[in-house]
């Protein structure tokens, strides 16, 4: 009976998950995730020009055959700034969530596999955590070893592993209750090994779904803390710092701003819906 | 007397609830012995503790008190090397075989886990045991490569039995081993489980609600009610005349098939449900439920004591000398086997 | 007959190459009767059950006919089936904690099905709960009303779901393994239950099972389902006392083990009822069949009349007995 009732959810998942709008939308985010992993890692590659490359005769020249993207106030080419800017932005960004993931996951882990008392002391320092402004912490990091994208780095992992940490330790919680890890139990494997052959391989999803849609936050994040001066620092073409710069041109020359800003904005849409994606594609497995 | 191969010595546990309150005692001092090449069920319904208790014995949880005894050693507080010792002898199959193999798993690696856990090579190299055990299990052949998903429920279960026989333990804590598994499937793995007793001499902690299963596979019952054990016979005994006015019910509730056929028997209908184990009633823990309850019955708590020399216990006030004659008539009501005679001959 | 099922075949998908999942099924159901389809995982019973009402899954495709008092209920418009749904065929559910919906109190749920079938209003679907409560023995019933469904236990659910399927007065029930889920005590109220409301309210009965006992105890006929097509249908005494099909026969054997000698070795069939895509050809029995012989490798058995049973086998048993031989007394 069971086994018929199983059999019948497989099917409704696999039927009603995503039409086919959904499925090209997905396929044309990973696309567009393709072409910006090679920006960041090949930048030179696609770039026309040297992004740093001072050309006063072309300063704020509108978007042309030259230069698709116009250039900016030093007439370095916008288009070849947005695409290194690439590595920088989503580099970080994706560094300091990499960077949360570790730190969480290996603190989730050691909380859910610990006695209750160790659990909830570990927890109530993860909430200690949650409480830090990431803004501020910034602020402060900034002022005792100065700004530059390594103080974003760390001041954005700090406020972001507790995220991790809870997500991991409920995972293993949960997981701990399983049969098969009972039954691991009982045929007497060792904690070290009923954690990472019987517990952590069925965390890595759900992990891999929040590391997704979080990248595309902290994306977010990196480029505000640019934008406010507390991150990257001239000429380094991060996209925040882009949009920080054209201030004083937005009047005269719009592309200037639009063109760092329409990468952010794509970007962090497309990191959203990988994420969701995968975590359809998770529900469906976990429902058959 | 020898040594039981499992003693329980008044063992309990309690578990805390969350946002304070009363702690529920799941089990409330349970004393049981196992011997050697024996099978003991133990039967009653969801929240009399029955699982609890089996996780105590397998140490999977920490009892609150009590002693657990395992070959005469007490392992009751046994540290991590002592229980890996002991979990080599003492192994454990779940109810729900697809659940409690690991799904990334392949089956291959799934029964080489006992020996790299224990760090035994057996005789022969793994992979020639694991086959030998495969095919001491029925499933001579099947590809090893393939993750549990891709067998059914039955060949599961089958999969389970094999690695719990790896290391050669003396006594399997089988919890459910057949509840979900399809009907034409249970007799399978029921034929399995003795024919594993035949050949390897093994002890069964056999925990299940289902009374068929149990009154064929067992050599003495224990009966479960809200924590505590309320009747302990050898099967036989039980079935034909049970003591405890709850054992009553529970197999006034479930007749056989002759009888249900004949709609012949009458039932004892317990009123209302299982009371909230975080507030156990005072004295007979069965009391509030009981057709024959007594003043005394509220007050004083009855013990589990032996009573003749058929090695049966009861725990029950009134037990046997008000209760024998109902227990007798509901045995002979449950087996319908007269009336179902009488009908054959006519139809 | 008050229900009439014809040809029904289900699958999932138009494919053409899709198999049925229930594959060609004929029975009727008279009025004021217990009848029981019993099956296994991959029987197609729940499946059958379902259809009835047009609450197949999604992606399900139904052919053939289901016939209730005479109007067509098959691949019928919403608009046709809603009112039959808990109004004149009542449904139970195996879980009802999951069938219930866990933020609303038990006796609202009830009374917002009689005003769902405007059968009542406000106050008077409120009152009427209560009562419909009282009618399946719910002690304390005002107080259950009130209560939601994780506050009561599982036996009190499972009333309070069959007071919901009583509430517009159907005059059939469909009963998807309504006692599956519970303990041994619990079911057995709860079949008391239904055999008492069958008798006087005259409710026909539709359920749904895997588990002999409760056929044994409530069934007037049975439908035996194997692999989405009829193994055995007729009066239940007949063919729980002599089953015609070996598969019949060893669910009864699964039933009874107790029955067998101790620690006997059980006469158990082999295998697993085939996954709905890997159905063997001929008789889809015969790769577990005991007594399977050339042919019923190579055709299929055509439902055939023996006596008050129809029956799908080429070589029914002549005695079966369900009892085990050297275990009668």
């Amino acid at each position: 009976m069971s086994g018929t009732a199983s059999s019948v959810t497989a099917h409704t998942t696999r039927l009603s998950s995503t039409g086919w709008p959904g499925r090209v939308l997905l396929i044309v985010a990973w696309i567009i995730a393709a072409a910006l992993a090679v920006f960041a890692l090949m930048p030179h590659l696609v770039a026309p020009y040297d992004p740093i490359f001072l050309d006063v005769v072309d300063r704020l020249r509108a978007p042309g055959l030259s230069h698709p993207f116009g250039t900016d106030e030093g007439g370095r080419d916008i288009l070849s700034r947005v695409i290194y800017g690439t590595r920088y932005s989503l580099g970080v960004a994706v560094a300091i969530v990499i960077v949360a993931a570790l730190i969480g996951i290996l603190y989730g882990a050691a909380a859910g596999m610990s006695s209750r008392r160790t659990d909830d002391l570990l927890m109530r320092i993860v909430d200690l955590f949650f409480g830090i402004p990431a803004l501020v912490l910034a602020l402060a990091l900034a002022a005792a070893i100065g700004r530059g994208l390594d103080t974003v780095v760390l001041s954005l992992a700090v406020v972001w592993w507790p995220g991790y940490a809870r997500l991991v330790r409920g995972e293993v919680l949960r997981l701990r209750e399983r049969p098969h890890v009972e039954a691991a139990r009982a045929l007497g494997v060792g904690t070290w090994s009923l954690l990472f052959r019987h517990i952590l391989p069925f965390v890595v999803q759900p992990v891999n779904v929040r590391i997704t849609t979080d990248i595309g936050y902290a994306l977010i994040a990196v480029t505000a803390l640019s934008f406010l001066g507390l991150g990257a620092e001239s000429p380094t073409p991060e996209w925040g710092l882009l949009i920080r710069d054209s201030r004083p041109y937005f009047g005269s020359a719009w592309w200037y701003l639009v063109f760092p800003g329409v990468m952010v904005m794509v970007t962090a849409t497309v990191c959203s819906i990988i994420g969701d994606g995968l975590a359809g594609s998770e529900a469906s497995s976990r429902g058959a | 007397m020898t040594v039981p191969l499992l003693a329980l010595d008044g063992v309990r546990k309690s578990f805390a609830q969350r946002r304070g309150g009363a702690a529920v005692q799941a089990v409330a001092g349970v004393s049981l012995n196992l011997a050697a090449g024996e099978t003991l069920g133990l039967v009653g319904e969801t929240g009399c503790g029955k699982s609890t208790l089996a996780r105590l014995a397998l140490r999977l949880l920490e009892p609150s008190g009590g002693r657990i005894l395992f070959d005469g050693q007490d392992i009751t507080t046994a540290g991590p090397a002592a229980l890996l010792a002991i979990r080599r002898r003492m192994q454990a199959v779940f109810q729900d075989p697809l659940a409690s193999l690991n799904p990334r798993m392949r089956i291959a690696d799934i029964l080489a886990e006992p020996f790299r856990v224990h760090r035994t090579t057996p005789r022969g190299g793994a992979a020639a045991r694991i086959a030998e055990l495969l095919a001491f299990v029925g499933l001579e052949g099947i590809d090893t490569r393939r993750l549990p998903a891709q067998f059914s429920g039955g060949q599961l279960q089958r999969i389970a039995i094999a690695r719990a026989l790896a290391l050669e333990p003396a006594l399997i804590v089988a919890d459910e081993p057949t509840s979900a598994l399809d009907p034409s499937v249970q007799a399978q793995i029921v034929n399995l489980l003795l024919h594993v007793q035949r050949a390897r001499g093994i002890a069964y902690l056999l925990i299940s609600h289902d009374l068929e299963v149990v009154g064929h596979v067992a050599d003495r019952i224990a009966v479960m009610y809200l924590g505590v054990i309320v009747e302990l016979a050898p099967t036989g005994h039980l079935l034909r005349e049970a003591w405890h006015p709850y054992a009553q019910a529970l197999l006034s509730a479930a007749p056989t098939l002759a009888a249900r056929r004949d709609r012949s028997w009458q039932r004892i209908l317990l009123g209302g449900d299982l009371p909230n184990p975080a507030d156990a009633p005072s004295g007979c823990r069965f009391h509030p439920r009981c057709p024959i309850a007594r003043e005394a019955c509220r007050r004083e708590v009855p013990e589990l004591r032996p009573v003749g020399s058929q090695g049966r216990y009861v725990a029950c006030h009134l037990a046997p000398a008000e209760t024998a004659v109902l227990g007798a008539a509901i045995g002979r009501g449950r087996r319908g086997g007269a009336r179902m005679q009488a009908r054959e001959g006519t139809t | 007959m008050i229900l009439s099922v014809r040809d029904l075949r289900i699958r999932f998908g138009h494919a053409a190459a899709a198999p049925f999942a229930v594959d060609g099924l004929d029975f009727d159901v008279s009025a004021g009767e217990i009848f029981v389809i019993i099956g296994e995982s991959g029987s197609g019973k729940s499946l059958t059950g379902l259809s009835v009402l047009g609450l197949l899954p999604q992606g399900a495709v139904a052919s053939g006919s289901i016939r209730f008092d005479g109007q067509e209920l098959l691949n019928q418009p919403e608009a046709v089936l809603r009112p039959l749904r808990g109004g004149r065929i009542g449904v139970v559910y195996q879980d009802p904690l999951s069938a219930m919906n866990p933020v609303w109190p038990v006796g609202e749920q009830i009374a917002e099905v009689l005003r769902a079938h405007g059968l009542a209003g406000r106050r008077e679907a409120a009152r009427r709960s209560v009562e419909l409560l009282e009618r399946v023995h719910i002690p304390d019933a005002p107080r259950i009303a009130l209560a939601y469904p994780h506050e009561i236990s599982g036996g009190m659910r499972q009333r309070a779901m069959i007071a919901m399927a009583l509430a517009c007065g159907p005059r059939m029930l469909i009963a998807d393994e309504p006692t599956t889920a519970l303990d041994v005590t619990i079911k057995a109220q709860i079949l008391e239950l239904l055999s008492e409301l069958r008798r006087e309210l005259a409710l026909t009965v539709v359920l749904i099972t895997h588990d002999m006992g409760v056929v044994a105890e409530l069934a007037d006929r049975i439908l035996v389902m194997y692999a989405g097509k009829v193994a055995e249908l007729g009066p239940a005494a007949q063919i729980m006392n002599r089953p015609s099909h070996p598969y019949t026969q060893a669910l009864l054997f699964s039933a009874t083990m107790s029955e067998a000698p101790a620690k006997a070795d059980l006469p158990a069939i082999r295998g697993t009822a085939p996954p709905i895509e890997a159905r063997p050809a001929g008789c889809r029995f015969h790769p577990r069949c005991p007594q399977a012989a050339a042919d019923c490798r190579e055709a299929a058995p055509n439902l055939r009349r023996l006596g008050d049973v129809l029956l799908a086998c080429h070589y029914p048993l002549l005695n079966g007995d369900a009892a085990r031989p050297g275990c009668a007394p």
